[in-house]
């Protein structure tokens, strides 16, 4: 335990650096190592590599380093002082990996984000804890008006001893230095906290940093300036009243100083409960008639994801919120303060999210010393160790071992105890690094990257045309897939029967080989099924020239799925990969054959309704299981219009870190842009291999239940055959002592993988949280959008164990008792009948719950979703990241017709699009809106749109299509046209993961409209499910008993 | 040899067995929970065990029926319908892939099973030496009472 110590320096002092590596560095290279952040490049790719020389191209982060000739000469090791390994090519520290050069960062350029303070742990966090402008994070010397700071109404609040946040006052000064985790500051800020208290004559100077107002010392206290007399215990006399008030300390503060705030008043008061907490007015009494709640006044997500980076602002160490995100960002300190907060306590992880231009992850090769980790807890060096013993050893943040600095790794420590190169080494100073994995984190040779496709060739398959689609996409992607000259690839078709494809690059044409024996499986070659592609890339071009005839005229209706499974199983099994399964039918022959079931509407509302959405055949459970047991990742596509068995199929999918993919009734004129987009992102996207996944915290706390697709392999650690940046993880904490000690709790991701270009890398992301003594700290630090991600995953993994109503009850129960549980913080105070209340940050969480309820997974019954679409939405739901999980409960509803109509000089189409509520108030008919929910587009034209328009968006008139949900949108000469699908390209670029397929729909067409729009509009009564307005009411109502 | 020592012998090999069996069990789960096997092998384990302990329990509560043994066999009736229960959902076998999710209800299971064994064993032993007792000493009676008649 390790408090951060600030004052032992003042943040301020800190200039200048004694030894500065930034000068040494390009002695070292003489060409530094790092383009310009407007050049298309990573930035920790090279100029003097020999693999730039020899003409390597544009490198994506995790593509292939050329496997450079000259990688193998060798080159002597970096000196041990030597700040930074820019320029050394790490050859030979893998004896396995063809690496190319790879450069821990650039010492000519310091990081993006640095924070300039004198010690990476100490005072950085305790300093920016107390920005001013950082309103609801209660630091308690601000030098705000008291009115505006939680904390400093906190002390007085004690005299009622029922209120549950209430604790004497004596340990008021403990405690707020506690809550905030931070060294009593010494800056400017204490000293703009003491302006505020200057006309207090017997100010305890050290209680000052906490509190203008200062919990006041044995004894009574006079204030001059006042004339206030504040009591011990908090009880507060006012001389001019001369009563004895133990009233709401929130309302009697300001009275204490004229410099201090706004004189007593309602006002006040008001203005307080503000900045306090967010209030809905609900009318006079519950239950009666006028609801009396103004719909306009309900907060709505409009901007879709807030991140939360008020945490980042006192820890600015933390890796990027992108990665990694607490469902709060304030930790309790016991066990009961826990069991009070009712909703998931837990973390969201997306370890591979994809990173914006300019702030890619640094690659770092720790050479001969060996990646740095704690010798107990097995922690990877980051950001918020501390040196000690003039940097000869370093303490682990997490279990506080006194760890050694390897030789190669020393360097001095300057008068704060910081190096002098943290600012050079992307590990100290980043919270998302890369370490390059030396030859230990290898049980095997890196493996290639490897695709394997599992294609149903029989007649519904040829029928709506997915062969052809499928085939042509491949093919188009075989240039670009990742890993290249080492990929590996190979097809499997099968029907009633197998056929395999020997793909040898010898060979001219393919050769197909077709096994009809299904009960006992054997592969016809022992090789060349899966091969190299670019050996062999003339003969997989001929199979997907011919793979659309080849099966044209096949008439067969079967689907030997398991069978099948089992054959790329034993194909795969050796090197593992990526085996994409495209399914068009029920699986009815061979092992693992599957019946048709959910057709049966009285299983609903029993307790044997969630059978229908568990895998009704072990067989895909343990086949699931030997697929990760050899690092194989099943990725499901399945396109069946009639009933396929997604929740056995997608099994496969959940336990093998692979993703389902549905497309119900598909037809390759309408959906083929579609599956065409999400196939291609799938096979070209970064992909990490054979990955495991490991969380580790600091002591206290420890992990329980993780949610995602995933297998755990041990208690905590997740094993990823294949992980890439569109799955994130969820993870639930547990508290495991009564009383937590440290201030502070460390979290750190480590995800070893192997990168696509053979490398075995360590993905590392490092945060921490404060642990704070009080619930209001707790609702104040809260993230919605972690708690829905969290959330949205137990309820669809409740729906597994039970009904469909249980989930979406457990949803409102929490929602409920946490409200609940914040009024009774507050209420008891402001007399606040009529009013729910709750914090600001989870102003958006009632409407979130209330669309998760409404969301396909868990709406209404039988009849509201298909049994398949159900478990699709299902399966989705366990990958999505937080933003994108966000906007599919909320989609967005955009006017579009005057944004296409009128001119305007803005280009930002950003600019240009407003978002409206999610209501059917909110549709004019006259107007055109655009639905965005992330995975598709709903365009609803009005029944009065002008025909123009219409005819300018479909390029031509209306009475032409019979069948708006055949229509394509194409671009046609029409400005209108243009612009729209500029609007939408804007659209799709903001969410590269899925491809949004536009869907036309006529305002009263039925019941397309009531199944694709109304049901999505959140706010509205639909299915059996409350509408907003009678939610608010309903929550209220709970809130109040 | 009369049947009923037969009977008791044969008893309480099988108890002991059991007993074994569900002891394995438990040691492979708690080697699990402390990472020193990996799930894959541990259900495997468990697995092939599952249906051995299954037909014996089974077996050994039909002979207690067949030998009219009544408290025995009401001591060992709950267990064999709940393992049938569970073989007829088809719950039997550890699931692999949620294997650490059911850890604990997986342990709890077990330990139960486990003094259940243990206590059956207990009666065993003791109706086992009772009935080699008193046929040890109906021979010594009967040896002496020929004896005394002869």
């Amino acid at each position: 335990m390790q408090p951060p110590t600030g004052g032992e320096k003042p943040p301020s002092t800190y200039h200048g650096r004694t030894l500065t590596p930034v000068s040494s560095a390009p002695q070292l290279n003489p060409q530094p190592a790092f383009p310009p952040p407007t050049l298309p490049g990573p930035p920790f790719a090279t100029s003097n590599a020999p693999g730039l020389i020899s003409g390597s191209q544009f490198r994506p982060p995790f593509s292939s380093s050329q496997p450079v000739p000259g990688g193998t000469t060798a080159v002597p090791p970096p000196p041990p002082q030597a700040p930074f390994l820019a320029g050394q090519p790490v050859s030979g520290s893998s004896p396995f990996a063809p690496v190319g050069p790879t450069f821990g960062a650039s010492a000519t350029t310091s990081p993006p984000i640095r924070f300039n303070g004198p010690s990476s742990v100490g005072p950085t966090p305790a300093r920016t804890y107390q920005q001013p402008e950082v309103p609801r994070f209660s630091s308690p010397s601000k030098p705000v008006t008291p009115l505006q700071s939680s904390y400093i109404r906190g002390p007085p609040q004690t005299p009622i001893q029922s209120v549950p946040m209430a604790a004497p006052p004596s340990q008021i000064g403990n405690q707020l230095g506690m809550r905030s985790n931070m060294p009593p500051p010494m800056g400017s800020a204490s000293s703009l906290a003491q302006q505020h208290v200057q006309g207090f004559t017997n100010v305890n100077q050290q209680r000052t940093i906490y509190q203008p107002p200062p919990p006041p010392p044995p004894g009574q206290m006079q204030f001059p300036n006042v004339g206030t007399a504040v009591a011990l215990h908090g009880q507060m006399q006012f001389p001019q009243s001369g009563a004895t008030m133990t009233a709401p300390p929130q309302v009697q503060f300001p009275s204490m100083g004229p410099q201090v705030g706004p004189p007593i008043g309602s006002t006040g008061a008001i203005h307080s409960l503000v900045e306090e907490f967010q209030s809905l007015s609900v009318g006079a009494a519950p239950g009666s008639i006028d609801s009396g709640v103004d719909v306009k006044t309900l907060p709505r997500p409009l901007q879709g994801d807030e991140e939360p980076t008020r945490i980042l602002e006192s820890y600015p160490l933390n890796c990027h919120l992108r990665y990694f995100r607490l469902t709060t960002h304030a930790l309790p300190n016991s066990q009961s303060l826990h069991a009070r907060w009712h909703l998931p306590l837990g973390a969201v992880v997306h370890p591979l999210a994809e990173s914006p231009n300019g702030e890619e992850v640094p690659v770092i090769n720790f050479g001969n010393a060996g990646v740095i980790r704690c010798r107990r807890c097995r922690t990877y060096i980051n950001p918020y160790v501390t040196f000690a013993d003039s940097g000869r050893k370093w303490r682990c943040n997490l279990c506080q071992l006194l760890n050694d600095v390897p030789a190669e790794y020393f360097s001095a420590l300057d008068a704060s105890g910081r190096r002098y190169d943290a600012d050079q080494r992307p590990e100290l100073n980043k919270g998302t690094v890369d370490f390059l994995a030396p030859a230990e984190y290898m049980v095997r040779p890196p493996m290639p990257p490897c695709y394997f496709f599992l294609i149903d060739v029989s007649l519904a398959s040829v029928q709506c045309g997915l062969l052809e689609v499928v085939a042509k996409t491949i093919k188009s992607c075989l240039d670009q897939l990742p890993g290249s000259p080492r990929t590996q690839i190979g097809f499997i078709t099968f029907d009633s029967t197998l056929h395999f494809h020997n793909l040898k690059s010898s060979l001219t044409q393919p050769q197909m080989m077709v096994v009809p024996d299904l009960d006992d499986v054997f592969l016809p070659l022992p090789d060349d099924l899966l091969v190299n592609l670019s050996d062999s890339r003339n003969v997989v071009d001929s199979f997907l020239d011919s793979l659309p005839t080849m099966f044209q005229e096949n008439p067969n209706v079967e689907s030997a799925t398991g069978p099948a499974l089992k054959a790329a199983y034993m194909v795969m099994s050796q090197i593992g990969g990526k085996l994409l399964l495209f399914q068009s039918n029920l699986p009815s022959i061979g092992i693992g054959r599957l019946r048709l079931r959910g057709d049966d509407v009285r299983a609903y509302g029993t307790d044997k309704e969630h059978i229908l959405r568990v895998p009704e055949d072990p067989f895909y459970k343990q086949m699931a299981a030997e697929f990760t047991k050899n690092q194989i990742s099943v990725d499901i596509f399945a396109f069946s219009n009639k009933y396929c068995d997604i929740a056995s199929l997608g099994t496969l999918s959940k336990y093998t870190g692979g993703q389902v993919y549905f497309y119900p009734s598909f037809h390759a004129s309408t959906h083929g842009e579609k599956l065409q987009y999400e196939l291609a992102r799938n096979l070209t996207r970064e992909t990490a291999w054979e990955a495991v996944m490991r969380i580790r915290c600091g002591k206290g706390v420890r992990f329980s239940t993780y949610h995602g697709h995933f297998m755990l392999r041990s208690t905590d650690l997740l094993a990823l055959p294949a992980v890439d940046c569109d799955k994130a993880f969820s993870m639930q904490l547990n508290l495991e002592d009564t009383l937590m000690t440290t201030q502070t709790v460390y979290f750190q991701v480590a995800l070893l993988y192997t990168s696509s270009s053979g490398e075995r890398r360590i993905r590392v992301h490092t945060a921490a949280a404060p642990v704070v003594p009080d619930l209001g700290e707790m609702y104040r630090q809260a993230d919605t959008g972690a708690i829905i991600s969290l959330l949205s995953r137990m309820a669809v993994e409740t729906t597994l164990s039970s009904k469909l109503e249980d989930a979406r009850q457990m949803l409102q129960l929490k929602l409920v008792k946490s409200f609940k549980e914040y009024r009774n913080l507050y209420a008891v105070q402001h007399r606040l009948s009529g009013r729910l209340i709750f914090p600001d940050s989870l102003k958006y969480l009632p409407l979130y719950i209330l669309s998760l309820c409404k969301s396909w997974g868990l709406r209404g019954g039988y009849a509201d979703v298909s049994l398949d679409e159900r478990c699709a939405a299902g399966y989705t739901m366990m990958v999505l990241p937080i933003a994108s999980i966000l906007r599919l409960l909320y989609p967005a509803l955009y006017r579009m017709d005057e944004v296409l109509t009128k001119p305007s000089e803005k280009e930002n189409i950003d600019e240009l699009l407003t978002q409206v509520p999610l209501t059917v108030q909110c549709l004019d008919s006259r107007g055109l809106y655009l639905l965005n929910n992330g995975l598709s587009f709903i365009l609803w034209l009005g029944r009065m749109l002008s025909p123009d328009l219409i005819n300018g968006i479909l390029g031509g008139n209306l009475a032409n299509f019979p069948d708006l949900s055949k229509v394509q949108l194409n671009e046609n000469g029409s400005e209108v046209s243009k612009k729209l699908t500029k609007v939408l390209k804007t659209l799709r670029q903001k969410n590269p993961s899925c491809h949004q397929l536009v869907h036309i729909i006529r305002q009263g067409e039925q019941p397309r409209e009531g199944f694709m729009l109304l049901s999505n509009l959140a706010e509205d009564q639909s299915a059996g499910a409350a509408s907003y307005v009678d939610w608010v009411l309903q929550i209220h109502r709970q809130t109040q008993g | 040899m009369s049947w009923e020592l037969i009977l008791w012998v044969w008893a309480l090999v099988s108890v002991m067995s059991l007993v074994g069996l569900c002891l394995y069990q438990l040691i492979t789960l708690s080697d699990l929970e402390f990472d020193y096997i990996n799930p894959f092998d541990s259900s495997a384990r468990i697995n092939a065990v599952v249906i051995p302990e299954f037909l014996l329990q089974a077996l050994l509560c039909a002979s207690f029926l067949l030998t009219w043994h009544w408290f025995s066999f009401l001591l060992t009736l709950p267990v064999t319908c709940y393992h049938l229960n569970l073989y007829l959902k088809r719950r039997h076998l550890v699931d692999v892939t949620e294997i650490f999710r059911s850890l604990n209800s997986e342990k709890k299971y077990r330990i139960i099973k486990l003094a259940l064994y243990v206590t059956l064993f207990v009666i065993v032993i003791y109706r086992l030496v009772l009935t080699a007792v008193t046929l040890l000493m109906d021979d010594e009676d009967v040896n002496f009472i020929n004896s005394g008649t002869l």
